[in-house]
């Protein structure tokens, strides 16, 4: 039998308890945006004191059938671009495998430090320029005042779908486009990396598919669960073989996220499509934040810098603190807009509805 | 017309998922150093166990919420 290479922690009531609560909030997000439950989750286990690459794995672990619950919810509402999905998932089954490989090779270089750091490097640059951009564009929405309507495809998205490469395009009718493969299998690799990396391809993945293929917010984020379903099944092959998974932390997860996520795809039925794009935009940054902090700790770690160890604990407690504040601001803005939506709901549904309004 | 609670459904899927929860806590360590062998065929327990658990408590959480009134908004 060959040894385990890493140290796994141990699990103490209050570490179980918070697993649960934030696997829920976690779930529920995802189950919203179709993503987003890893980027809470996986600091959120490194800041209980798992390691970078057992938080990564197990949260892999976790992902995949959390993400076939959600997707099956939302499927039935008409949500996921199947096509999309396999397109995308397919091309990002590939960026796993490397993302995962590259993942190993740090984590054999540079120890836990410096896979902590690499994690958390990732994190904060993808975050802050995506969830700037998101945040810009659910702004827009805001500002116009047509928050009631369905997202219009980008001036790249509609550059993207007037690009004819023959024998390349693909049609993908619940999204509405149709594409050139050329353009779908990078957006793909790319989210396949990312979620390697950090748990979740999501932020490349749901972006890309509203803002370069020019789908829908609501498609996007369902179709991001096809995505992470068989990116976290393939990862989680990769991160078993290396005997990185700690079942424990998966397991107690999923008890917590499958109520979230089932939450969540419920709650996109109630809410305008926009809100999709705050929630997405909210939590990022508070997030990029969040690891942003913890980065002169890893470094102190790896002799690249001189911090005191009151110093590294204060900015870990700090991390933490807005790793909960990104928490509770999602499943906030998602339940308050479920009750908004719930209150304003007509007694009788009428046979053709306009936009959840 | 107010459709039936899927009470029944709801009991059968919590006590399954329940029980698969309660062996992971009354042999944790036991599976640990099981479930984190690299060889042979071992590595495919964490992803076996990870199907399994979600068919089991995702039946129940969906009949939770189904349960409480908690269903889907549907634009038709």
């Amino acid at each position: 039998m060959e040894a385990a290479a890493i140290t796994f922690f141990e699990l103490e009531a209050l570490d179980v308890f918070a697993l649960l609560v934030i696997g829920f909030i976690g779930g529920l997000v995802s189950g919203f945006i179709g993503s987003g439950g890893a980027f809470v989750l996986t600091p959120a286990m490194m800041s209980l004191g798992v390691p970078g690459v057992v938080a990564v794995a197990s949260n892999m672990c976790h992902k995949f059938p959390k993400a076939m619950v959600g997707a099956y919810k939302r499927y039935k509402y008409g949500h996921v671009d199947v096509k999309l999905g396999l397109w995308m998932a397919a091309s990002a089954s590939i960026g796993v495998w490397i993302g995962a490989g590259i993942q190993h090779d740090i984590k054999a270089a540079y120890g836990e430090a410096g896979s902590n750091l690499y994690v958390s490097a990732a994190f904060v640059i993808v975050l802050t320029v995506v969830g700037a951009f998101v945040l810009r564009d659910a702004w827009k929405i805001y500002r116009a005042g047509n928050t009631h309507l369905d997202d219009k495809p980008s001036r790249l998205a509609r550059w993207v779908q007037s690009v004819e490469i023959p024998g390349t395009m693909v049609h993908f009718r619940t999204s509405g486009t149709r594409v050139s493969a050329l353009f779908t299998v990078p957006l793909g690799f790319a989210t396949g990396m990312l979620a390697a990396t950090i748990a979740v391809g999501g932020f490349i993945g749901v972006p890309g598919m509203m803002y370069v293929i020019g789908a829908p917010a609501l498609v996007a984020s369902a179709t991001e669960l096809v995505i992470a379903f068989a990116m976290g099944l393939g990862g989680s092959i990769k991160y078993a073989l290396h005997g990185q998974v700690d079942i424990r932390l998966t397991l107690i997860l999923l008890a917590g996220s499958l109520f979230g996520v089932q939450l969540g795809a419920i709650g996109t039925t109630f809410v305008r499509p926009y809100v999709i794009k705050v929630v997405m935009a909210a939590i990022m940054l508070i997030v990029a934040a969040s690891r942003g902090l913890m980065i002169p700790v890893y470094l102190t770690q790896l002799g690249e810098a001189d911090l005191s160890q009151a110093v590294m604990a204060a900015l870990g407690s700090v991390s933490f603190a807005l790793l909960v504040l990104a928490l509770c601001t999602g499943g906030i803005i998602i339940l308050a807009a479920m009750l908004k939506g719930h209150r304003s709901q007509a007694p009788a549904l009428p046979a053709r509805q306009a936009p959840a309004d | 017309m107010q459709k039936r609670k899927p009470y029944v459904e709801l009991t059968v899927s919590g006590l399954a998922s329940a029980s698969l929860y309660l062996l992971l806590y009354l042999y944790r360590d036991e599976i640990m150093a099981t479930f984190t062998r690299t060889d042979g065929w071992y590595p495919a327990l964490p992803i076996v166990a990870a199907f399994v658990f979600s068919f089991a408590h995702g039946a129940f959480t969906g009949y939770f919420w189904e349960v409480l009134g908690v269903t889907a908004r549907l634009k038709r």
